[in-house]
């Protein structure tokens, strides 16, 4: 790895003092797993500075304040696979984590990183969205909150300037009647990148018709959204096989009117059909594993 | 560049150390501190072979800045042997022969040491995935894994 200046600031204070300083010459260190690999490619650009925020600890921990749940960008993957309160209140985001890299990456990897680093293939995404998650950033001049579908500009870019941090994720719990599902689709299990993911939330009514439904695909678009054209279908209709097969049909001429014809295409336009349908499937029977797998 | 100053317990002996701070925690250990038993593989926290346990938990040493050790917990591959006898762990990798080139067995080795940590009697799934993030490309898993398995309390 090249030199590089490192500084580990112990506030809050001081990171966003330190960030509205060094400007465009500092890259945010926090579990390291994307920006180790990064620093070490040839030719890639590189920063100055290095600000390390593992050490601030108002950045970590998660909490619940009213109906919502408040994580800090410093939980690492791990943390949130294992959460009790996420197995109640968001499982899709649990199961998620829990599909991301391997033990090793989940020990250090956090969602703050998984975020920023706006990736496509983001697994923690699609499920925050469809919990409809907003995000704060902070800088030294103030805060801003937004909800985190438009944080996205363009895969691995965000609309964040460079001494904003990511301070802050919330959402609301979901209700005991909504159940969620996460499926993702990696060329293995462990240590894969996404190739197609489904994050999907079903709320079923007393009357057995849908209630509510949230379907947000990753790495199929290139910046994250539900699909509403998909999920009006979905409303007020008995849960049935057929209605969900026709649901992941809807995604997936969604998709190819956004992204168009590519060479991925003739795969991903049945596959990411057959994962909808599953993740809605998963979600309508509570009864079946969800492991994220 | 301007060294940085780190205390850290490196399998139970602290160390005060002047750093570089581009240096990772794999080539602390290896270059600065001579503990040559974390293998160096991919460099990209893929292959596992430096796996280390950071306050006891598995990581990819490749991925640790070496700062961010100060004040923390270090265990590698060398401290699992306690007065010159090999842990229980070692036994059994011998005794199923799960050792076959041997470059992926220190990263198996601390990746299955938190594991037995955390649960003394692991099933096949809880084997299978603490280890889903070490490579063995002599692809000897059923050995290792049944290694893991037995090892005597």
């Amino acid at each position: 790895m090249k030199p590089f200046e490192y500084i580990a600031p112990r506030s809050l204070e001081e990171t966003t003092a330190l960030l509205a300083r060094a400007g465009t010459d500092a890259t945010i260190l926090a579990g390291g797993t994307d920006l180790l690999v990064e620093m070490r490619r040839p030719n890639k650009m590189r920063k100055r500075v290095v600000v390390d925020i593992s050490r601030v600890s108002e950045l970590g921990g998660m909490i619940t304040s009213d109906r919502s749940v408040v994580i800090r960008p410093l939980m690492t993957h791990a943390r949130l696979q294992h959460s009790e309160l996420l197995r109640i209140a968001a499982p899709l985001l649990a199961s998620a984590s829990a599909a991301i890299g391997s033990p090793q990456i989940r020990n250090r990897g956090t969602i703050g990183g998984n975020i920023m680093n706006a990736a496509t293939c983001a697994d923690t995404v699609p499920p925050l969205i469809a919990l409809g998650a907003t995000v704060t950033l902070r800088s030294a001049a103030g805060t801003r909150e937004m909800p985190l579908s438009s944080l996205f500009l363009r895969p691995y870019q965000t609309i964040a300037a460079p001494d904003e941090l990511l301070t802050e994720i919330r959402f609301p719990g979901l209700t005991a009647d909504a159940r969620s599902a996460f499926i993702k689709l990696g060329r293995r299990n462990a240590l894969s990148i996404s190739r197609l993911s489904v994050a999907a939330i079903l709320r079923i009514g007393r009357d057995s018709r849908i209630a509510e439904a949230r379907i947000v695909p990753g790495a199929a678009f290139p910046t994250w959204q539900r699909v509403t054209a998909a999920e009006a279908l979905l409303l007020g209709e008995r849960p049935s096989a057929r209605l969900f097969a026709a649901a992941g049909a809807c995604v997936s001429k969604e998709m190819i009117l956004q992204t168009g014809r590519r060479w991925s295409t003739e795969y991903k336009e049945p596959v990411i059909a057959v994962l909808v349908r599953r993740a809605l499937e998963q979600c309508a029977a509570p009864a079946l594993p969800e492991d994220g797998k | 560049m301007t060294k940085i100053p780190i205390t850290t317990t490196v399998n139970g002996t602290v160390h005060t150390l002047e750093i570089a701070p581009h240096q990772t925690l794999l080539e602390l250990l290896r270059e600065g501190l001579g503990l040559t038993g974390t293998k160096c593989g991919c460099e990209i926290g893929e292959c596992g072979a430096c796996t280390v346990l950071l306050d006891g938990e598995p990581v990819n040493s490749c991925l640790v800045l070496a700062p961010q050790i100060d004040g923390r917990n270090v265990s590698t591959v060398e401290g699992l042997m306690r007065a010159n006898a090999t842990d229980p762990l070692q036994d059994a990798f011998m005794d199923h022969d799960a050792v076959h080139c041997g470059f992926c067995t220190p990263g198996m080795l601390m990746s299955a040491r938190a594991l037995l940590a955390e649960d003394a009697h692991p099933d096949e799934a809880s084997i299978r995935t603490a280890i889903s993030g070490n490579l063995c490309r002599c692809t000897g898993y059923v050995q290792i894994i049944e290694a893991i398995k037995h090892v005597k309390p």
